[in-house]
């Protein structure tokens, strides 16, 4: 029995997988129908249910339903369409679309006009990236350079809308979106796939306008609409920016959005779910059950396994997650998606050879995909040539000017090459299109750290911070800032953090003599002591592993310690002075000579 | 000359065609003894006789008929003009429907077109039948002939083939034998010669003629004819001459006319104002009887105030001329062009406009049963600012009672509501409309022009200025495109010479100087903007924006006593300009009378609410009210405003800026250094906002890491969810997915992975 009424919804989730595919193919929203039939063909195939008759006879009742309410006339218009815009032709499918009161063809019109903006606009970004500098120029919808003064910047707002006929933009767009929505005031479901088109593309228009909050809710309404629509869920992840967010989102999702099955068992819900925990972790054990649940329906998907790494990489598992990707690439060799995050772990890794190989394969499969520049990329900068990399990079901005890893590790390259302006640059790219990147905070940071702008720098290890408040890393860094600063106080309080955070008994070293200078600083003699013998401790439970600051907190011990007249501590301290600079062993020896001379 | 002679000044010049002044000396064998008497009942003789030559042929008389019936219609004379039968199509049908017409309607394609191809294109090869019909025609149309001449002063040319065509209306056979050109008198049949080739514009064959019949007669008439020739021929002087010799401007008020027309056309404009005379003299001799008479044509008085007009225009003496212009339409309505003049130059403020039109002296009685239409022709020409409820109304009676949806003026006006409306892509599209039929009509072309300006549309602004350069090198219009380019595409210093030679060929073009006065003030150069707009407020005092513009001036010099100044001009002119109650508002903000600049801009709200929200005049007052508010330390609501402006609107850096000032107002730190930094990368060198940065980050050292800290509260957030993690740190878990003995672990990092990270990192 169990069995039975587990294969019905399987047998449920498979047939709306096969109908939202046919769907989004039909309405040319590509990646959701990939998605979809890449789910679909992920599935556990039990032979029996799979091929019974009942699914044919499912496939032609969609076929009578899915009309979609065309008539006769309005179908003959959507091949055209449908055949215009496959052959890239937006500006005619929109033209021959005008004045279509279906809602299906409403969307296609207006999605293909958006297209031909996009298209456009990334044909002037791209001129900027191939001929000016990157660095200099800022791109988002118009291009206009950065030094231009303010009136210089309204009129090339004003001839950038200046090509000719009316041309539409994501504003004109969104209000003949909204004047349509208006005019027809369905019912939510009986808009079916229609409205759910339409919901997603305003949701998109506004997300694209920075509306982020409007954007989620229009998201929300066409996956009420419609649920198996996998880039929405995307969209609407991308539209959170902190992990609280995504609490509140999921809590909402969870209680009060209706989807067109119950929300509970919906397993396009399960997918967002993971999707979200790789982005911002959360509840684990969760985690653990849905995962296990999705892993048991698609056991050959390989967006899950691809997710599955991406979790390992997050949680910096690289082993694992190294293991993940060579399982991918095996199983689905020609699926590029997320393979620039495998060049990064290999990156990480040291292992040049096995990305040496991953880069010639990747440009065997196709040159021109953001994904494969970004592995050339890291390849380039795995052999020391930032140069050649930072053109790879600049290459993938250009196919997907989206592309947020390819702004950061850029920033990195800018920094090896020691151009922090031209770093910041990328890097601020990379937080605009994603704020959540903390690794572009962490080197806004670090840029603004050597540019002596230790405001901003420290405004940004916030940022960092905020979006890992477990990692050692941005406290320290954040610490050292606020020492800079010269707010102590805050600095110890963020370098016990760190310490609290610290898995590794190495790097406490480091923390824990900062703390003692600090507390030195702050004339808190007793608490410094605490932590300089602290810091001694550590090197002795670590066998012979010395570092600088151990010799200075000796050092520092050794003087304290005569001062206080116990000359006994203070030999054995300065005889521990093992190496440092030769100033300072000349000073432990002294130290040395003097207590020895008082204790005898 | 006898008072007989010389038309009255109450009278249109209907009365002096060559033949009707013949009646001192010289009748018409066929009208002797007839055309005795007062003009009405020269005029009368006229119908009479067509209805009896139409009698005289049986199969004709139907066709004549309409005209016979309006033998006592104010029109009679009229019926076949050329203005009747623009004006109705329907009788024109008849009346040209003409015997010739229909001997040879089996050729022609029939109807008015066929006529008039046939004549137009045979004119001088047409049979002698044809000749006489045409003396016939002379005879009974003189306001044709003198309609068509102030029509050439003005650059319309009435097309050639009409009027001939009215001379076949007439029967082509001798039946009638009065007409027979055999019983005319030598001199008479050179002078239908002369009209002849003056209509066909064979101006050498007309002075030839006209040159030997004044040699022979030696009538002033003939010399006013002479004259009239050398007029249309562009000798001015040659026409002055001959009009000073003999003393004939001093006895002829045609002729003096005529000579004031000539020195205005070589720019003599104190000559010619010498013999217009400064003002009026007829404007107290206005007794009822004048009054009452009425020919249906245009009153010379009334063209010689016009007349005056131009001349005081010209002058640059706009006050005089404005009053001239007044009086040529309050004595005659029909003078189109004196109205035209006042409402096109902007003479008159929005208010007088209406005021004219409402005050009684206007008389439309006049045009009777035209009335109705032409009034409403005349409210939809006035200013838009003013009275849409009546100007709407008048749309519509014209549309549903005369069927004129689709004249161009109807069109015009709608243009124009559009226009000071600010809805331009409408607009645009309803020029495109208008210029579809008349691809080059002056009246939209200036709207169609700004409205490309408007919306940035720069090619097709470059093939239309083109197109005009080619076509109408003289027009200021032409250059006034060009220069709009130029603006456009941003190189002011070319917009501005093209703008001066716009209005160079016409100084009354008002957008040229506008235009003019715009490249400086783009260019920053305060003292020749200033200069510009207050010689382009002295040239259009009908207009607001001059001053509006002045204001502006002295408001970004700051000095705001005399901005207010301008701006209360403005205000009295045009009080509902959105755009103009905005400035106040933006005025009376910088003078710190917060409360006065609100309620200023909510006005300019309420005037531009009907638009759609998102065009750049409601963003700017929308920004400035934000502005107001904050000032008035309203934070909430202008954090509102300004939100609404981000959405409506594009990203703006100044707009970040305010809003970053507005949340450490309200003490959101985190969100101010957002927005403040939002606003440095839209615009680096924003310097307030790179200040208020400072400030904020400074703020955020010495902000505790309390645990209101988002920081904080983010980090307890996570912790939460990783306190299970952070459990099972140090033992790592394998647990085992069902489908697939796949092993997924949650380890710690490793010691070495931690160090790459970091590397990868720095």
């Amino acid at each position: 029995m169990v069995e039975d009424s587990k294969n019905v919804s399987l047998n449920q989730i498979a047939s709306s997988l096969r109908k939202s595919s046919r769907d989004f193919s039909r309405w040319k929203l590509y990646k959701s129908s990939k998605w979809s039939a890449e789910a679909l063909v992920g599935m556990c195939v039990d032979d029996d249910h799979i091929q019974s008759p009942s699914v044919d006879a499912a496939i032609i009742r969609d076929e009578i339903e899915s009309n979609w309410n065309l008539s006769e006339r309005e179908n003959d218009l959507y091949l055209l369409a449908a055949s215009l815009f496959d052959c890239k032709e937006f500006d005619r499918c929109a033209y021959f679309l005008r004045g279509a009161t279906n809602p299906c063809l409403k969307f296609l019109e207006l999605y293909s006009e958006f297209l031909s903006w996009d298209k456009k606009t990334r044909a002037a970004m791209e001129d900027v990236l191939i001929t000016g500098k990157p660095s200099k120029q800022k791109i988002r919808g118009d291009v206009n350079t950065v030094d231009d003064d303010n009136s210089r910047d309204s009129n090339h707002a004003k001839t950038s809308t200046s090509g000719d006929e009316k041309q539409s933009n994501p504003s004109t767009i969104l209000k003949r979106l909204n004047s349509y929505l208006e005019e027809h005031r369905f019912a939510k479901y009986e808009f079916g796939i229609g409205g759910a088109l339409l919901y997603y593309l305003k949701g998109i228009l506004l997300k694209l306008d920075d509306n982020k909050s409007d954007a989620m809710t229009f998201f929300l309404q066409s996956l009420s609409c419609y649920s198996f629509n996998w880039t929405c869920w995307v969209e609407l992840l991308e539209c959170l920016t902190r992990s609280d967010e995504a609490l509140l989102l999921l809590k909402y999702i969870d209680e009060k959005l209706e989807l067109q099955n119950s929300t509970k068992s919906n397993v396009m819900v399960k997918f967002f779910k993971l999707a979200v925990f790789q982005e911002f972790s959360g509840n684990i054990e969760d985690f653990m059950d849905d995962f296990q649940y999705l892993h048991s329906t698609f056991p050959n998907f390989t967006f899950l396994k691809a997710q599955n790494a991406l979790i390992n990489y997050n949680y910096m598992d690289y082993l694992n997650s190294e293991s993940l990707f060579d399982q991918i690439v095996k199983s689905d060799p020609y699926r590029l998606d997320d393979l620039d995050t495998y060049s990064n772990i290999l990156y990480v890794m040291q292992k040049h050879s096995k990305l040496a190989y991953l880069a010639q394969f990747t440009s065997q499969v196709d040159k021109f995909r953001p994904e494969t520049c970004c592995i050339v990329a890291n390849y380039y900068s795995a052999r020391q040539e930032p140069e050649k990399s930072i053109m790879y990079f600049r290459r993938a901005l250009t196919l997907n000017k989206n592309c947020t890893s390819a702004w950061t590790l850029m920033g990195h390259e800018f920094v090896e090459l020691k151009n922090s302006h031209a770093a910041i640059e990328c890097y601020r790219r990379a937080v605009d299109m994603n704020a959540k990147d903390f690794k572009a905070w962490y080197g806004l940071g670090q840029a603004y750290e050597v540019l002596d702008m230790h405001l901003y720098s420290l405004y940004y290890f916030q940022k960092a911070c905020t979006l890992k408040p477990l990692d050692r890393r941005m406290w320290q860094a954040l610490a050292a800032c606020y020492s800079k600063i010269g707010n102590r106080q805050e600095a110890i309080n963020c370098y016990e953090r760190a310490l609290q955070l610290s898995v590794n008994l190495e790097q406490d070293t480091h923390l824990l003599f900062r703390l003692a200078e600090l507390y030195e600083q702050i004339r808190d003699t007793e608490n410094c002591r605490q932590f300089m013998i602290r810091c001694v401790d550590v090197e002795k439970s670590s066998e012979g592993l010395v570092s600088d600051e151990t010799a200075k907190a000796l050092l520092w011990l050794a003087r304290f310690e005569t001062q206080r007249k116990n000359y006994e501590e203070a030999y054995n301290y300065a005889i521990g002075v093992s190496h440092g600079s030769s100033q300072e062993i000349e000073e432990a020896r002294a130290i040395a000579r003097e207590c020895r001379a008082k204790i005898q | 000359m006898s008072s007989t002679g010389t038309p009255t000044q109450h009278n249109s010049t209907l009365a002096i065609s060559p033949f009707v002044s013949g009646r001192n000396g010289r009748y018409n064998a066929s009208q002797a003894g007839r055309a005795e008497g007062d003009r009405e009942r020269d005029r009368d003789p006229n119908t009479q006789q067509l209805a009896a030559g139409g009698n005289g042929e049986d199969f004709r008389s139907q066709e004549w008929n309409p005209a016979g019936l309006e033998h006592n219609h104010p029109y009679g004379s009229l019926a076949n003009s050329p203005l009747v039968q623009k004006t109705n199509p329907n009788i024109a049908a008849n009346s040209l429907a003409t015997p010739h017409h229909h001997v040879t309607a089996n050729t022609n394609h029939g109807g008015l077109i066929g006529s008039i191809s046939k004549n137009g294109l045979f004119g001088s090869a047409m049979p002698s039948t044809l000749r006489k019909v045409s003396l016939q025609r002379e005879y009974r149309d003189p306001l044709n002939t003198k309609t068509r001449e102030t029509h050439i002063e003005s650059g319309i040319h009435e097309p050639m083939s009409t009027t001939t065509t009215l001379t076949t209306t007439t029967t082509a056979t001798t039946s009638t034998a009065e007409f027979d050109i055999s019983e005319l008198s030598s001199i008479e049949k050179l002078r239908l010669w002369r009209h002849d080739a003056l209509m066909q514009h064979l101006y050498k064959t007309a002075e030839f003629v006209a040159n030997k019949i004044y040699t022979l007669t030696g009538d002033p008439n003939d010399a006013f004819w002479l004259a009239q020739v050398y007029f249309s021929d562009g000798s001015y002087v040659r026409a002055i001459d001959l009009l000073s010799r003999d003393m004939l401007d001093s006895t002829s008020i045609m002729c003096r006319y005529l000579k004031a027309r000539c020195l205005v056309k070589l720019q003599k404009y104190d000559e010619a104002l010498d013999i217009v005379g400064e003002c009026n003299p007829f404007s107290s001799a206005s007794d009822e009887e004048a009054k009452k008479e009425t020919d249906g044509g245009i009153k010379l008085e009334s063209s010689l105030c016009y007349l005056r007009g131009i001349i005081y225009s010209a002058q640059n003496n706009f006050a005089k001329a404005k009053e001239s212009f007044k009086e040529a339409v309050l004595v005659d309505v029909k003078n189109f062009e004196a109205f035209e003049e006042l409402t096109s130059k902007n003479l008159l403020t929005p208010r007088e406009e209406w005021d004219l039109l409402e005050s009684l002296t206007l008389d439309f009685s006049i045009l009777d049963d035209n009335q109705d239409m032409v009034k409403n022709l005349y409210i939809i020409r006035l200013s838009k600012y003013l009275n849409e409820d009546k100007t709407c109304e008048s749309r519509k009676q014209l549309i549903e009672e005369h069927n004129l949806a689709s004249n161009v003026d109807i069109l015009v006006s709608d243009v124009e509501t559009l226009y000071t409306k600010c809805k331009f892509s409408e607009c645009l599209n309803f020029c495109e409309t208008i210029l579809e039929k008349d691809k080059f009509n002056a009246e939209v072309l200036p709207t169609y022009i700004a409205c490309f300006y408007e919306l940035g549309m720069r090619n097709k602004l470059f093939l239309l200025s083109h197109e005009l350069a080619e076509n109408f090198p003289k027009n200021p219009i032409t250059w006034f495109s060009v220069a709009t380019y130029y603006m456009v595409v941003n190189k002011i210093g070319e917009a501005r010479k093209y703008f001066s030679k716009s209005s160079i060929l016409d100084p009354n073009f008002a957008p040229s100087w506008l235009g003019f006065a715009h490249t400086y003030s783009m260019e920053g150069e305060q003292d020749q903007a200033v200069s510009a707009y207050s010689t382009a407020a002295r040239f259009f005092p009908g207009i607001h924006l001059p001053n509006l513009f002045l204001g502006m001036q002295y408001m970004s010099m700051n000095t705001l006593s005399l901005a207010e100044e301008y701006f209360t001009l403005a205000y009295d002119i045009c009080p509902q300009d959105p755009l103009l109650l905005n400035e106040m508002g933006v005025m009376f903000f910088k003078r710190n009378e917060l409360q006065k600049s609100k309620r200023y801009l909510k006005k300019a709200l309420e005037a531009i609410i009907e638009l759609d929200s998102t065009s750049r005049t409601f963003v700017s007052i929308q920004i400035n009210l934000a502005h107001a508010y904050r000032k008035m330390g309203d934070y909430e609501r202008a954090i509102k405003c300004f939100k609404f402006v981000l959405e409506v609107s594009g990203k703006d850096s100044d707009i970040y800026c305010s809003l970053g000032f507005l949340y450490l107002k309200t003490k959101q730190l985190q969100k101010a250094i957002d927005h403040l930094h939002t606003a440095l990368s839209l615009s680096s060198t924003n310097h307030v906002a790179q200040e208020l940065l400072l400030h904020a980050l400074e703020l955020n050292v010495s902000i505790t890491l309390d645990s209101d800290h988002p920081l904080v509260v983010n980090a307890q957030i996570h912790e939460a969810h990783a306190n299970i993690y952070s459990s099972r740190k140090r033992a790592p878990l394998i647990f085992d997915s069902s489908a697939l003995n796949k092993k997924m672990k949650t380890s710690v990092s490793s010691q070495t992975n931690g160090e790459c990270e970091e590397m990868e990192i720095e």
